[in-house]
């Protein structure tokens, strides 16, 4: 895009921002107002409504040094802190529902101030598991993944892209963006559950039956969407990875998605759509999450994020 | 401006046996809060024994030296701490026949 069109001067150039920034965060003066994805604490003695899945106990979002014990505080990509989204070490096999627990997530909650069209997520990020064994954990880090969850005066839907990067063990490294198949019902997403409050196409991270393949109910493979991502040599050396997700809203459809220096065009692809939820219209929330694949806490270190849009 | 969050590290989570919190790390804070919303108990003479716990790494643990006073019964209880490091987590056990504590656990930081 036009640089002459950036408006901001904050932002670093490792950035590409859309014209109007509605959020740069780089959480060296706090989380910026990510924080745990959790469900609605409305129910008697505030708990959440009854659901066949503990949305409770995924694990927690803090600033981070990102240190290790052999090796030091790696710090962030700029200055010390990031935001480390941390998942308990816990999890079920892939082709069953996610283990409570199992996830972390970090959750921006927006709302719209454009006109609708271009919205864009970009984050600078590293991923690894807790070094608490020896070895290269690579295979433990099930996948990672960024999205926005809308609400226009018609629809609900869920955009973004999954990292798909291990399945009970075996590495995949694949893309994923989030699309719910066609005739998936509302109560086949629910993994079999009756009146369970979500629709087919919402929460896609935790709903939506696992396949052992890597695929599930709720996201597709990115076509040629296989990348090496830099990893590294062992659990407690991080480098910092580029992602970039644009979509449009005014067409209800994904643009494309940039990893590290690879463009994979996702025009034409729509995301599900949903019936209007009550009282969200014009939301308009980032969301980051990982997941872990064994019995072992996998991180998700942000160092920095940009939302912006036309 | 001060710099202040409330991590929530269990929310009406059903505790029996031994338990930890999630490692969370607190490089920034000086000053630190742990409480302990005991919500339900079951079991006889249920006892909840709790401490504060620091680490260099976020694996390894070693007792702070500050423990809550033994909880029996449902009720908010709190520690104060400072000089704590990069990590903090609660350990603790529950005692009593067939014991369970049913608890809300706030981290609050600030520096």
């Amino acid at each position: 895009m036009n640089a002459g069109l950036r408006p901001s001067h904050c932002v670093p150039n490792r950035f590409q921002p859309l014209p109007f920034i509605l959020a740069y965060d780089d959480f060296s003066g706090g989380t910026g107002g990510w924080l745990e994805l959790m469900p609605n604490f409305t129910k008697e003695g505030f708990k959440a409504r009854e659901s066949i899945l503990d949305k409770t106990r995924w694990g927690p979002t803090m600033l981070s040094t990102a240190s290790f014990g052999y090796m030091g505080t790696h710090g962030a990509m700029s200055g010390i802190y990031s935001l480390k989204l941390a998942t308990r070490p816990v999890a079920n096999r892939y082709e069953e529902m996610p283990a409570p627990g199992s996830m972390a997530h970090a959750i921006k909650r927006l709302s719209v101030f454009r006109p609708k069209g271009l919205v864009q997520f970009e984050m600078w990020y590293a991923y690894t598991p807790e070094q608490d064994r020896i070895g290269v954990g690579e295979k433990d880090i099930r996948a990672f993944g960024a999205s926005f969850d809308v609400q226009d005066d018609s629809y609900r839907y869920f955009i973004g892209a999954r990292f798909l990067n291990s399945v009970n063990g075996d590495l995949k490294r694949q893309w994923q963006i989030l699309k719910a198949d066609e005739g998936v019902t509302d109560q086949q997403w629910a993994y079999g559950r009756q009146g369970e409050w979500n629709k087919r196409g919402v929460d896609p991270m935790w709903y939506g039956r696992r396949y052992p393949d890597g695929r599930t109910d709720g996201y597709q493979f990115v076509s040629g969407g296989q990348q090496r991502l830099c990893y590294n040599e062992s659990d407690d050396k991080i480098n910092w990875i580029y992602l970039r997700l644009t979509v449009d809203t005014a067409r209800r459809e994904y643009v494309d998605l940039q990893s590290g220096a690879a463009v994979f065009d996702l025009r034409g692809i729509s995301p599900t759509l949903v019936q209007p939820y009550a009282r969200i219209e014009g939301l308009l929330n980032p969301v980051i999450w990982v997941e872990t694949d064994t019995d072992r806490r996998v991180f998700l270190f942000v160092d920095s994020v940009v939302i912006s849009c036309e | 401006m001060r710099h202040f969050t409330t991590a929530v590290l269990e929310r009406h989570a059903s505790l029996a046996g031994d338990f930890a919190t999630e490692p969370y790390e607190t490089p920034w804070a000086s000053e630190a809060l742990f409480f302990i919303r005991a919500e339900e108990t079951a079991g006889e003479n249920p006892l909840l024994r709790a401490r504060v716990q620091i680490s260099a790494d976020g694996i390894h643990w070693v007792d702070e030296g500050t423990a809550f006073p033994p909880i029996t019964t449902t009720g908010d209880y709190f520690v104060r701490i400072s000089h704590f490091g990069g990590w903090l987590r609660l350990a603790g056990t529950i005692q009593g026949e067939e014991g369970r504590f049913d608890v809300t656990i706030h981290l609050v930081l600030k520096e």
